[in-house]
């Protein structure tokens, strides 16, 4: 039988939808299974709870928002019967977001790879690849297209490169490009991008 | 005896891949090989003008996939190399008119009469360049030294990779040396870090190659020394042959030159 509730996220967030046909302890057993089971992919996000066609009393909305509370370090909670606009067509399934994906080659111009969890590349990401990823991104190559760590709204995600030269570095809802001068410096540094106190910071990782 | 079929494509438009389609071409025939060019352009037929066989194009590509023709029929012998043959595009129909599986049935049927098949592909990712490559058994990329060519250069060996047309090499075109050693252009070294392709060329920036695609004479058909030797170069790379990359005589473009040695 179908969940009778999804998830999908969103630009600003994460929504989840209620299946207007299913009885409302279906609804709050899936929830209640789903908060156990969440691991902190859902920190720092705004979670959308999505009603539209959806009639509930105003305790059972209650209810619904005192589960919802059990999620680790969810921002808002906020009712919503707008999916259009959020659900952008940018949408990642959720379902996997504790793994990791291994890409094994280097990634080309026009390519674009896009992933709940945590994505590991051994080669580059060209100028015109894309890489999206719920979690963190690795990079055993260069990064010179775009990439976007913790999509789904978690601050804590990061971006490590053998060499950090992003056309463009997300992590969350956090945008970074690099400083305009291009860096002439072929070398690799290995480094490390992450969010501290709201800003996009970067390291030198040390091995 | 099957020959080889290659493909020449860029992505990005105008970086030369006609020019280099009509000069390696003419310099495998001069070198004795049997060649036949394919006019892969469908729509925008340039390389019968390139070559100087414009007024002598009867059928075209689309007659012998529509069986208007035989294959024979439609391909023109060169005035200048008995061995070396055009089978032009259609001016007057579109990319649709042709599809991918009659185009390899179209090569490897021209394969078994000829050394090398060279196929000039239209610009973009479209059907065109499917076309174009459907029956290629090896690709060379050709590129300007500018971040967009490179680019879509980059796009476009993602997407042969895909198709299982492995290991593509790249030329690079309209290398202007005085550019380089200021720094305003992307080095062969750059271009090459990005693409991480083997380097098959590099050919200059040329005034010489405008006036010689307007006459329909291929620059290797003289004596010349930039862009003429850089293409026999190529071809004979092709061929199997070992070739140092020319050095143009520019001091740091040299210097250039050996870093890539090191690199591949
Ligand atoms: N090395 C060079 N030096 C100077 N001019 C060049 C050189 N290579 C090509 N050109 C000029 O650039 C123009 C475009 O070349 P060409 O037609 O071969 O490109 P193309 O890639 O086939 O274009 P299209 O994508 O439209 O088919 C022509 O006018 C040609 O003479
Ligand atoms: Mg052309």
């Amino acid at each position: 039988m179908k969940s009778p509730i999804t998830f999908k996220v969103a630009k600003d967030g994460i929504v989840l939808s209620l299946d207007p046909e299913a009885n409302f302890k279906r609804i709050k057993d899936a929830l209640r299974d789903h908060v156990e089971s969440a691991t902190n992919f859902y920190a720092g996000a705004d979670l959308y709870i999505n009603i539209a066609e959806s009639s509930f009393k105003i305790d059972q909305l209650n209810e619904i928002v005192n589960i919802a509370r059990g999620y680790k370090d969810v921002k808002n909670i906020i009712f919503t019967s707008d999916v259009i606009n959020r659900e952008t067509t940018d949408t990642l399934e959720i379902s996997n977001e504790g793994e990791t994906y291994l890409i094994n080659r280097t990634l080309r111009s026009g390519q674009k790879i896009k992933k709940a969890g945590n994505v590991v590349i051994i080669g580059d990401i060209n100028p015109g690849a894309e890489v999206v990823a719920g979690g963190d991104i690795v990079v055993f190559g260069k990064i010179r297209g775009v990439v976007h760590a913790g999509a789904g709204g978690s601050d804590k995600a990061s971006v490590t490169a053998l060499k950090l030269d992003p056309t463009q570095l997300r992590i969350s809802k956090k945008i970074a490009r690099p400083p305009e001068e291009n860096s002439k410096n072929k070398k690799l540094q290995p480094e490390r991008a992450f969010i501290q106190e709201g800003n996009i910071m970067v390291e030198k990782f040390e091995i | 005896m099957a020959g080889k079929a290659l493909v020449i494509t860029s992505g990005k438009g105008g970086v030369g891949k006609t020019t280099t389609v009509a000069n390696i071409g003419t310099a495998l025939a001069m070198m004795d090989h049997r060649v036949c060019l394919i006019d892969a352009d469908i729509g925008l037929r340039n390389l019968d003008v390139v070559m100087g066989l414009e007024n002598r194009i009867v059928y075209d590509i689309v007659d012998v996939v529509e069986d208007n023709c035989r294959l024979e029929q439609a391909l023109i012998r060169d005035k200048r190399h008995k061995n070396l043959f055009l089978l032009p595009a259609a001016q007057t129909r579109d990319k649709t008119a042709v599809q991918p599986e009659q185009m390899k049935t179209l090569v490897n049927e021209l394969k078994e009469d000829m050394d090398y098949v060279i196929i000039d592909s239209p610009a973009g990712i479209e059907q065109g360049f499917k076309n174009a490559i459907a029956g290629a058994d090896f690709a060379l990329i050709v590129t300007t030294p500018e971040v967009s060519a490179v680019r879509d250069a980059d796009r476009i060996i993602g997407l042969l990779e895909a198709e299982g047309i492995k290991d593509p090499e790249v030329i690079i075109n309209r290398i202007n040396p005085e550019m380089v050693s200021r720094g305003d252009m992307m080095s062969i070294e750059d271009i090459i870090e990005i693409l991480a392709v083997k380097l098959k060329g590099i050919v200059p920036e040329d005034q010489i190659i405008v006036v010689s695609s307007n006459r329909g004479e291929p620059v290797v058909l003289k004596d010349n020394p930039k862009a003429g030797t850089a293409f026999k170069n190529i071809a004979r790379r092709i061929s199997g042959q070992e070739v140092n990359f020319i050095s143009l005589e520019d001091k740091s473009f040299f210097t250039k030159l050996k870093k890539i040695f090191s690199f591949s």
